[in-house]
């Protein structure tokens, strides 16, 4: 099948739709996502982040619109696309009884990828000690780090992640933030969900704030915080530990010169909205 | 309207499917099924030998009832929970998503349970002590593995209702006893004979009795009924898969 997109960009989102019923759950949602790039589904639960993963790897069938998955249309997505692609659901599907390293094993000789990567593969997700151990015996975050072994094992092109650190400790967390930082700088494309507005900034080259199935605003984080940046501000912390928040203007100017000649500020910071304050502005809701 | 397309088999996938639910088998979940047919078969020799003291070989109804007893545990009742396990567990969905089709899925539950129900089947022979000749261990084999095979089938149909392994009990226990009971008692009235001689159970048991006592193992009627309901059991299966999948 030809592609129509471009060869870095392995997914086009086109005014997508999803209804159940007769309720909508995804409404004309645009995105695009090329080689290397992260781009994150940001919104709270019920806000269609998930419908959107099982779409785009063909599990359910969208109501209208397109999307392409290396180019590959969604509605005619077959398993040969898995070989291609990874996905971290929300539920593990690891086979407890079985080892770490034969989960990984019988993945791979499914994904025909090499048995030999599975060792480097379990040493740097730091679980290779563990790797005789039934998988059902392993910790929440380690079920997750293998889980998400378990998608890259054979080096897709794109990975599918639905929220993969929640309920995760902040260092395992990190562990998993590193790994992907690291598999998109090796090229990796990678379509993120998360309700953690922290995670999307960090990680997320472009986000989309979806709510009730729309998308209500899109691009880089710092770009859709600067447009909302709309009253700008400034918070300052005095050596004597007074705290005052101060908008920008001349007074304010003239306050701060003042106290840097007078040598008293402890800390100054510009306030920027983050995503959470831009979605709470847009939407009216919080995202958790 | 929707087609079932027939996809390629990839023997990689397959083995390596094939090789997990082998082992999946010899768990402590499924193992007992097989063990408690063998047991079963021992245990009935044992009570028919003393029953008779000896001087009536009953040897050929323990074996029947064994096979029996082997078919619908292993074949039906533990392809049913193991696809409930799946899904249960949610690995089903992750294999699906990780480039196994529905047909390589399929048959790496089936060629493992055929082959685990044949050679218990086989060794329930050897419990009982029955000596065949080549030619009636050739029909023997024959009808206890189309039977094995329409049992697993049977088994994969129950699975696609059960989304459990408590629900694949609850679904699977009245078919067991159905195609259980109705040849054990098939002696006691005619239209239970009759009924048995349309299930591939009942013609497993009867091919036992022929080979026991010399005759040809299965006659054309039986021949039908083996060949129709193993289609039959295909077809129902391929119609449930185009409409639930494996996933409903």
């Amino acid at each position: 099948m030809k592609s129509k997109t471009s060869s870095a960009e392995y997914i086009s989102i086109s005014h997508l739709s999803k209804k159940f019923d007769k309720d909508f759950v995804l409404k004309d949602v645009n995105a695009v996502l090329n080689k290397g790039e992260i781009l994150g589904f940001l919104g709270p639960s019920g806000a269609g982040k998930t419908t959107t993963i099982k779409i785009l790897t063909g599990q359910l069938r969208p109501t209208s619109g397109d999307a392409e998955v290396l180019g590959i249309n969604c509605r005619k997505i077959d398993e040969l696309i898995y070989e291609q692609i990874g996905i971290v659901t929300d539920s593990s599907g690891v086979y407890e009884r079985m080892s770490v390293y034969d989960n990984l094993r019988y993945f791979a000789r499914l994904l025909n990828a090499p048995i030999a990567d599975i060792d480097p593969l379990l040493k740097r997700i730091g679980l290779y000690e563990h790797r005789k151990k039934p998988a059902g015996k392993l910790s929440k975050g380690q079920m997750q780090r293998l889980v998400v072994a378990r998608a890259i094992l054979h080096r897709p092109k794109v990975l599918f992640l639905d929220e993969p650190t929640s309920g995760l400790d902040p260092s395992t967390a990190l562990e998993i933030h590193r790994m992907l930082l690291d598999l998109k700088e090796e090229g990796m494309a990678i379509f993120l969900t998360t309700h953690n507005m922290e995670e999307a900034t960090k990680l997320c080259d472009h986000v989309a704030l979806l709510n009730e199935g729309i998308i209500v605003e899109y691009g880089t984080p710092e770009e859709i915080c600067l447009k909302h940046n709309k009253v700008k501000k400034y918070r300052v912390q005095l050596t004597d530990g007074t705290k005052h928040v101060l908008l920008q203007n001349q007074d304010t100017a003239e306050k701060i010169s003042q106290w840097l000649y007078e040598s008293r500020i402890e800390t100054i910071h510009s306030c920027e909205p983050t995503l959470e304050t831009v979605f709470l502005e847009v939407t009216g809701r919080e995202l958790k | 309207m929707k087609t079932i397309q027939l996809k390629p088999v990839h023997l990689r996938k397959l083995a390596a499917i094939t090789e997990v639910k082998g082992r999946a088998l010899f768990s402590k979940n499924f193992i007992i099924m097989p063990i408690f047919s063998l047991g079963f078969t021992f245990l009935m020799d044992l009570i028919y030998s003393n029953i008779t003291d000896g001087a009536v070989d009953m040897s050929a109804l323990a074996l029947a009832f064994g096979v029996l007893m082997n078919i619908s545990m292993t074949g039906i009742y533990c392809v049913s929970a193991m696809l409930a396990e799946e899904k249960e567990k949610n690995t089903l969905r992750t294999l699906m998503t990780s480039s196994v089709n529905g047909l390589e899925f399929f048959l790496g539950s089936l060629i493992p349970a055929v082959l685990m129900t044949a050679a218990v089947n086989v060794l329930c022979v050897l419990i009982v002590r029955v000596e065949m000749s080549p030619s009636q261990w050739g029909a023997y084999l024959a009808v206890t593995t189309a039977a094995s095979v329409i049992s697993s089938v049977v088994g994969m149909i129950f699975g696609i209702f059960a989304k459990n392994q408590v629900s694949a009990s609850t679904i699977t226990t009245p078919g067991i006893l159905i195609f259980m009971m109705i040849p054990m008692f098939s002696s006691l009235n005619e239209p239970l004979e009759k009924a048995s001689g349309c299930l591939f159970t009942g013609i497993a048991l009867d091919a036992i009795a022929n080979i026991h006592a010399g005759r040809p193992a299965v006659g054309t009627q039986g021949i039908l009924v083996l060949a129709a309901e193993l289609i039959g059991s295909v077809v129902i299966f391929l119609l449930l898969y185009r409409k639930n999948g494996f996933e409903r």
